[in-house]
């Protein structure tokens, strides 16, 4: 299993540890179980699965650009707090053979994250895309409604785990997608509405700056993240559509 | 370092750099311009480095570029913010006293600017698919810029902002309404004690122009970003030749902010179109154009 990143090009990290995201190139191919995926495009992409007979993903009804006429469709249960949530109520599987094709709607970059097995992800809500069958699915509530009513990164967190088997993961970052591994202990504080992925060992919890923001507003909230482990932000987290 | 011009921030630079150290624009390539004259601002390149005070600022990604910035203890930035995407715990954070602040939530301006004092990191972008444009400030000098496209300035930059005076009235009694084309208020930021660095997010590409003494331009209001002092700028409005006169006069008309040289303009690509269709009973000093 790939990640469709160039081998050809270094890694740019910054400065103070952030690691960009591999840009991939248009028309990158990469397997995952039996089936592979394309990238097409740059700016918005659109991942173009293939799957195999044995093989499905499952996605946000919403993000499903375009499928084979012949790919069967069909709904997982999540239960009603998604939709409290403000999370789509819907996540629809699709199985192979047949070929499915997904994409968000802001210029940004798709994430392709393979999951080995025993790994645990977890994701800002409107930014999982696609993953593969064979990786498990829930979501989780965040403590404290602080982060719901000030910080924007909503009450749930979709998480992403690998029992036995591997599996492959697919987010959209809106803007450009930087990574940093955190070191035991190690704290770094992100605008909530930046964030975008992080391991399940990084806790992540509402911190109230000693700063104003408004006449009267109490506070600013940052989201303050303890490692060890990765954590994905995105530079562009105002979605246009709903301006 | 040789006497090197920068031919995109006009300071001295180092031509020996990959990237200029004062605003991030390669030096190894060849400068674009249109036919028209307008110079096209190279996007400031993955990992660029600006040196300031003695700190430095890193460009990170190209879709929505990252600001990030290695304070030393001696420096300090101040920003909107909205425009904060992460920091470390070291970083101090806090409020910059600002004047004026019902006026500015009148407007829709940022109310709160928001001061980082070194040691530590801290990184910034703004919410638009654009570039980031650096502009080094040689003491004294003084820029403007359109409201909510200002990103970041360094500590020796003073902040002001005051009001545009580009506007025109609809409606009338209950109805009258007053448009601000390109905002009620621009921010202007001034060198005062040394040179200072100030950043901006321009959504799409920027093109930057010298306008000669006398010279004058007409661009979309929303799509000017920055501008020498020496430029001015007034309202212009044309009516285009229609069958209909009524219709000429009542709401087929174009709205433009033209530009008097001398001195230098940027625009980004992006621009948003003015509202409504409304006749304009009054409107601030300007000129028209009936074809």
């Amino acid at each position: 299993m790939t990640c469709g990143a160039p081998l050809d090009e270094r890694d740019k990290v910054s400065d103070s540890g952030w690691r960009e995201a591999p840009r991939l190139r248009d028309m990158t191919e990469f397997r995952f179980s039996s089936s592979t995926c394309q990238v097409e495009g740059e700016l918005v992409p659109v991942a173009e699965v293939s799957l195999h007979p044995q093989d499905g993903v499952y996605f946000e009804h919403h993000v499903l650009l375009w499928k084979d006429e012949s790919v069967p469709l069909q709904t997982m249960n999540t239960g009603g707090k998604r939709a409290i949530g403000g999370m789509p109520h819907i996540v629809t599987i699709a199985t192979g053979p047949g070929r499915v094709a997904f994409s968000r709607d802001a210029p940004g970059e798709l994430v392709v994250l393979p999951l080995h097995p025993g790994m645990e992800l977890d994701v800002r809500e409107h930014a999982f895309l696609v993953a593969s069958h064979s990786v498990q699915y829930s979501f989780i509530r965040i403590k404290g409604l602080v982060n719901l009513l000030h910080g924007g990164s909503g009450m749930y967190l979709d998480r992403f785990v690998t029992a036995g088997q591997p599996g492959v993961l697919m987010l959209h970052g809106n803007g450009n997608v930087l990574e940093r591994t955190l070191r035991p202990g190690e704290k770094i504080l992100v605008e909530p509405g930046g964030f975008l992925y992080k391991d399940s060992t990084v806790t992540m919890q509402a911190q109230q700056m000693p700063i104003k923001t408004g006449m009267f507003r109490h506070g600013m909230y940052l989201a303050e993240m303890t490692g060890p482990g990765r954590v994905g932000i995105q530079s562009m987290y105002h979605h246009h559509s709903s301006e | 370092m040789n006497a090197y011009i920068c031919r995109y921030c006009r300071q001295q630079s180092d031509p020996s750099a990959p990237t200029c150290p004062m605003c991030g624009a390669p030096v190894d390539i060849r400068e674009h311009v249109s036919k028209t004259g307008w110079v096209e601002q190279p996007p400031i390149r993955d990992m660029a480095k600006i040196q300031f005070g003695q700190s430095h600022c890193q460009i990170a990604g190209t879709t929505v570029p990252v600001a990030e910035f290695s304070l030393t203890q001696q420096d300090w930035i101040y920003f909107s913010h909205h425009v904060l995407l992460w920091t470390d715990t070291q970083a101090r954070l806090g409020n910059l006293p600002m004047r004026g602040g019902w006026n500015r939530k009148l407007a829709g301006m940022p109310l709160i600017m928001m001061q980082a004092q070194g040691p530590g990191h801290i990184a910034l972008s703004d919410n638009h698919a654009g570039e980031v444009v650096a502009l080094p400030l040689h003491r004294g000098q003084h820029m403007w810029v359109r409201e909510h496209r200002f990103l970041v300035a360094t500590g020796n930059v003073a902040y002001d902002w005051n009001s545009n005076d580009v506007w025109y009235e609809t409606g009338t009694g209950d109805d009258k309404e007053t448009h601000y084309p390109m905002g009620q208020f621009g921010d202007t930021f001034t060198a005062k004690d040394g040179p200072g660095l100030l950043l901006l997010h321009s959504p799409g590409n920027t093109f930057i122009r010298d306008l000669a003494p006398g010279e004058s331009l007409l661009v979309q209001p929303t799509a000017l970003l920055y501008r020498d002092v020496t430029v001015r700028v007034n309202l212009h409005l044309e009516y285009p030749r229609s069958g209909f006169a009524f219709w000429r006069s009542y709401s087929y008309r174009h709205i433009w902010i033209r530009l008097h040289g001398p001195g230098r303009v940027a625009v980004q690509s992006i621009f948003e179109r003015p509202e409504g269709g409304e006749t304009i009973q009054r409107h601030s000093w300007g000129t028209s154009h009936r074809w």
